[in-house]
């Protein structure tokens, strides 16, 4: 199976005609945001992120393409494979909110339809149910523990409904 | 003096780590530590929905803390994962005035506002300040016991928001662990991601950072692997089983919470402690552990 998102795999011959301000000035306004230009590429993200030996672009490649206004950036596999450890945040020495703006980015591409098949479940079962997964009666009974405390759905869904969950895509 | 929380579980845990709950509330009992259910409490969101959209994950999150806040209580979480989304959370209701303003706009048609007034915290964190009080409770000691400790992710970073510590030479859990006679063993990917966050994504390259860490693992010769966090036990004691090196040589170490660890040195029953929950098998490990 062919997967939808990652498919910006090389820089190789590839050229980009106009570089668009307006794309990185969004991703200026996500959470974090803000300190993107400071970037002055000493790899200090990529030396310590624990995927950066099994992706095609690296978070500091990343982190130029923001910069430079280039939208493939949301097609890179980096977006979805950053783990969210935040190492790299911990330790850019020019304190660029790195995890929290892939965050954002992560945000932009499920918009657009780009995103792994699991956050589509996901987003779901958080609607539908309000937790993630079930609890797992035998084993409760086994331990003694009580039952887990019930939530109201309707509640969550009112809520999630003002934030719009079920309505991010066009088609949705 | 008896300190009481509203208890965070989360969705991880009363689904496949009920070992983890039930040794936490012998631990707790032990220490005076009352934990009130957590009434009404959805997922905390975590880094899926925050991946998803921020604006949601604010408001399933602040709702969260709203209802403690409301109830007048702080929040006692055993998961990272819990506890990186809350206090992601707090942090982002705390310092921007704008997100606050939308999120309690959400809460409002429920009857519910932030103010901030909620703490949240880590079980290892309280557990942590009544370090003397376990010490003085050590009654069987696992000397012997070679833990790689992995703190995990989000209880220690960004340390701007989780405030717990130091994110590059962490100790404090190291420090309670040793209190029972073990040794935690300096391993270095001891502070690398385990990788579960991946297993929506692909699971393949969520094996691949396990593996890797797995390997560091076994060249501190660790003899089990003590974790903090569901999400994180997901990876050491269920997606390890079977895994192998190059060589074909078994990776599997024994995998335990570190409540469990406490109460076996504590002398707690170890019914409550759920070890036969733990599915990598602990033979290895069992006279040590006097199991
Ligand atoms: S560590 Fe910070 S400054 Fe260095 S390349 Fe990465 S983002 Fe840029
Ligand atoms: S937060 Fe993401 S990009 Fe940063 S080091 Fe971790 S995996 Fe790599």
């Amino acid at each position: 199976m062919t997967e939808i998102w990652g498919q910006f795999k090389s820089f190789d011959g590839k050229k980009f005609e106009a570089l668009d301000a307006e794309f990185t000035r969004e991703v200026s306004s996500l959470l974090g945001g803000k300190d993107l230009t400071a970037c002055f590429q000493c790899s200090k993200c990529s030396a310590g992120c624990p995927v950066s030996d099994k992706v095609n672009i690296q978070v500091h490649e990343l982190m130029r393409m923001l910069l430079f206004g280039i939208k493939e950036v949301l097609e890179t596999d980096m977006v979805w494979l950053c783990t969210t450890c935040y190492t790299c945040q911990e330790r850019c020495p020019q304190g660029i909110d790195i995890t929290d703006i892939i965050f954002g980015l992560k945000n932009m591409a499920f918009k657009k339809d780009i995103s792994p098949p699991g956050y589509i479940a996901a987003r779901k079962s958080l609607y539908d149910q309000g937790r993630l997964y079930e609890p797992t009666e035998w084993e409760r009974e086994d331990l003694e523990l009580g039952d887990v405390p019930e939530l109201n759905v309707e509640d969550t869904r009112k809520m999630l409904d003002k934030t719009g969950l079920m309505k991010l895509k066009e088609g949705d | 003096m008896v300190q009481s929380y509203e208890v965070f579980l989360g969705c991880a845990i009363p689904n496949r780590f009920n070992n983890y709950e039930s040794s936490m509330r012998a631990v707790a009992k032990e220490l005076d530590i009352k934990l009130i259910d957590f009434d009404g409490a959805s997922c905390c969101g975590t880094v899926v929905l925050k991946s998803i959209d921020e604006n949601s994950w604010l408001a399933l999150s602040g709702r969260n803390i709203a209802l403690a806040e409301n109830r007048g209580h702080d929040i006692l979480t055993p998961c990272n994962g819990c506890f990186g989304s809350l206090k992601d959370t707090d942090h982002v209701l705390h310092d921007d005035e704008t997100y606050r303003k939308k999120i309690n706009a959400a809460l409002k048609g429920l009857g519910l506002e932030y103010t901030g007034k909620a703490k949240i915290r880590h079980l290892v964190e309280v557990l942590y300040e009544l370090k003397d009080e376990i010490e003085a409770k050590i009654l069987k000691p696992l000397n012997g016991l070679r833990i790689a400790f992995h703190p995990g992710c989000h209880l220690i970073r960004p340390s701007n928001v989780a405030g717990f510590d130091d994110p590059e030479l962490p100790r404090k859990v190291d420090e309670l662990l040793e209190l029972t006679g073990a040794k935690c063993v300096p391993w270095g990917l001891k502070l690398s991601c385990c990788g579960s966050p991946l297993l929506i994504t692909s699971e393949d390259i969520a094996t691949n950072v396990l593996r890797d860490k797995m390997i560091s693992a076994r060249d501190a010769s660790a003899n089990c692997l003590v974790t903090n966090c569901p999400a994180c036990h997901t990876q050491f004691d269920v997606q390890l089983i079977g895994m192998k090196d190059e060589n074909g040589e078994s990776l599997e170490l024994p995998a335990l919470f570190v409540t469990q660890i406490l109460g076996l040195a504590m002398g707690i029953d170890q019914e409550p402690l759920g070890l036969e929950l733990n599915r990598i098998s602990l033979d290895p490990i069992a006279d040590i552990l006097g199991i």
